[in-house]
């Protein structure tokens, strides 16, 4: 059972995910994005991680997306008509984005990956509860990381504002 | 809650995040009244960092489960790093004050940048190599377009993130590929992971994702294929901030690097006894090495706008210290293992760069020039810039009496002590070529007669700051004692 939902959401990210560089309107490359962040959320679920699951439809298929949304409507840039002076450039990157996907592929399917399981089987989680575990381990083990990331968004934010408001001191 | 102990260790750090706040906040309180002092709250910061580093200086120890290393090898680069910091706030101050109305938030994001710098060297979990970087990154961005008013400083900003961006996304691939085979983020249970394994496929997945996480790392380091933002952005972004793009992102992208080889993978990237052939990594890394400075100093040699030749000049110069990457060897006692050969590199490139670029702002900031011929004369007009000029640009291409010499001593020793004859040669032939470009430039300053005598009047602080690089590129050069204990030291990281 599980394995036929795995199959059937890994199959539509993929296309979707194909639709997202494929399709010439953006509207629909961005309606293709939102396919390609829910069917991961599904594909989370099933990997018993409700909450990442959770937060991946609520920040990239929420906020994320409608912020791509909303820049698409503001600049209305139109259906794409090709790609003009560097027309050259797709056959080539057609070319080594397949060799990388073989590359990948042959690699991955012919080694048998030794990676060790994690202390947090889905019983465990079951027992200490999703959001705990998350919450318990950002605030231990990975209390730099989340304050540094804290340091990164304000930053980030104050860089913007600088760039992008409108000039008031002189 | 950490505890004293761990809070002392990280204390470099914690400084420039409380300097960094509050320069945000002096100045959003006291706005034009604080304008003159924000700069000096950054080097105040900067200092107090300094002199942090060398109170745990000694130290080795891992912190937050295994996540963050404060060894020797990451003290060499946080003094690095505060060095830097230092002496670009000195240029900025007066370079900033016709060209941007918001330089309170131009020092804050430099000392972010900063501490991103000093986070990326001390980073031992795939998590904080890749948040660091990006930390590095962001900041180098804004940085870059912060002249908002200026066309060339946004297309140089916007290429700078557009390559940024793809290159960290193929980076984040090659660390996920990483962390699915071995199962850890912890560059040691990397290690223990794969070392602990058999079986022969894992070595193609060490190869591909090393290859993909090179890409990243590439871009900071500006290797080719990697480096073409380098002379748009060298050229676009503001001179104090070209001169730290020059030094700091690629200083920290060979910490990353050298952290990564050495610790995660080194059982593919150190040579085995003699009769066990040569592995892929380092072969790959030689001939990116070879690639890299050969392209830039070619390239270099016809350029005429001086922050281009520097760009394509720093590309070069990557691919030199590459070199000491490819002839790590960390067995026996030699004074040659390739390690300590580029932290004297770096150690040296670092000072001297900033020399080259400081010399840059100095004219750029009196007349406006930073096209070559238009240095015709410079020696009439301004003779301390024309001389400094010589010392640094001679320290770039590896010649004595300078610290650029010893550092190129000891890196292309590791690389004949290893048996890489011929990337040896292809180094030394590249730094003869290098020359040329070099004394274009101070042909021009020296032999051209000027179009237009008036002397060049600097700054004091620009003054200041040249004569300390220049102090500094002589004095190690005359007495690199200091130095190669310090590289020595800082060995410490693998045993």
């Amino acid at each position: 059972m599980d394995l036929i939902v795995f199959y059937l959401f890994a199959t539509l990210a993929v296309i979707a995910a194909l639709g997202v560089v494929a399709l010439r309107n953006p509207v629909h490359a961005a309606l293709c994005l939102a396919v390609v962040f829910i069917s991961l959320a599904a594909l989370y679920v099933l990997l018993s991680a409700p909450f990442v699951a959770a937060a991946q439809v609520m920040i990239y298929a929420g906020a994320i997306l409608i912020l791509f949304v909303f820049v698409i409507m503001l600049l209305s840039p139109g259906v794409d008509q090709g790609a003009g002076a560097l027309k050259w450039q797709r056959p080539l990157a057609a070319v080594f984005g397949l060799a990388l996907a073989v590359e990948l592929i042959l690699v991955l399917a012919s080694a048998v990956l030794p990676a060790a399981r994690g202390q947090y089987t889905p019983e465990r989680l079951a027992q200490i509860g999703d959001v705990q575990a998350i919450g318990a381990l950002l605030f231990t083990d990975f209390l730099l990381p989340f304050e540094i990331t804290s340091l990164l968004l304000l930053v980030a934010m104050v860089g913007v504002i600088v760039l992008a408001k409108k000039r008031v001191r002189s | 809650m950490p505890d004293a102990q761990t809070l002392t260790l990280i204390s470099p750090e914690l400084l420039l995040s409380i300097f960094g706040l509050l320069i945000l906040l002096v100045d959003v309180i006291w706005r034009e009244k604080s304008q003159s002092a924000l700069p000096w709250l950054a080097i105040l910061g900067f200092a107090l960092a300094l002199a942090a580093t060398l109170y745990i200086w000694g130290s080795n120890i891992s912190l937050f489960a295994g996540m963050y290393m404060v060894d020797m090898f990451s003290l060499f680069f946080k003094v690095v790093a505060s060095l830097a910091g230092i002496l670009i706030t000195l240029v900025s101050i007066d370079y900033l004050r016709q060209r941007t109305p918001y330089r309170g938030e131009f020092f804050a994001i430099f000392t972010f940048s900063i501490l991103a710098m000093m986070l990326v060297a001390s980073s031992a979990s795939l998590l904080m190599i890749y948040l660091s970087i990006e930390f590095l990154s962001y900041t180098s961005y804004l940085l870059t377009g912060f002249l908002r008013e200026d066309k060339k400083s946004n297309e140089a900003a916007i290429k700078y993130f557009l390559y940024g961006a793809v290159t960290s996304a193929v980076m984040l691939y090659g660390l996920s590929l990483l962390y699915g085979v071995t199962g850890s983020l912890n560059l040691t249970d990397i290690a223990a992971a794969f070392s602990a394994t058999v079986d022969s496929t894992v070595r193609m997945i060490a190869l591909v994702s090393t290859m993909l996480v090179l890409a990243g790392l590439g871009f900071k380091i500006s290797l080719v294929p990697f480096h073409q933002w380098a002379p748009d952005a060298y050229e676009g972004a503001p001179t104090p901030v070209t001169a730290f793009l020059s030094v700091g992102p690629k200083a920290v992208g060979f910490a990353a690097l050298l952290r990564v080889a050495l610790t995660a993978l080194p059982q593919w990237v150190l040579p085995a006894p003699p009769p066990a052939p040569v592995k892929e990594i380092p072969l790959v890394l030689a001939v990116v090495s070879i690639i890299t400075m050969t392209l830039g100093n070619l390239i270099a040699l016809r350029q005429t706008n001086v922050k281009r030749l520097l760009a394509y000049s720093s590309i070069a110069q990557a691919g030199y210290m590459l070199i000491g990457v490819v002839a790590v060897n960390l067995t026996g006692n030699s004074p040659f293992s390739g390690l300590n050969g580029i932290l004297i590199y770096l150690f040296a490139y670092l000072f001297t760069n900033l020399g080259a670029f400081i010399c840059v702002i100095a004219i750029e900031n009196a007349t406006g020039i930073v096209e070559i011929p238009e240095y015709a004369g410079l020696v009439k007009r301004a003779p301390l810039v024309a001389a400094l000029f010589v010392i640094f640009f001679l320290s770039l291409a590896g010649i004595p009496p300078t610290v650029g010499f010893i550092g190129k001593f000891f890196v292309f020793g590791a690389a004949l002590r290893e048996g890489w004859l011929y990337l040896a040669a292809i180094g030394v032939i590249n730094s003869v070529i290098s020359v040329f470009y070099y004394f274009a430039v101070v042909r021009q300053a020296f032999f051209e007669a000027p179009k237009d005598a008036t002397p060049i009047r600097l700054a004091p602080l620009v003054t200041l700051s040249l004569v300390v690089s220049a102090a500094l590129v002589l004095a190690f050069a005359i007495y690199p004692q200091p130095l190669l204990n310090l590289a020595a030291w800082s060995m410490g990281m693998v045993k």
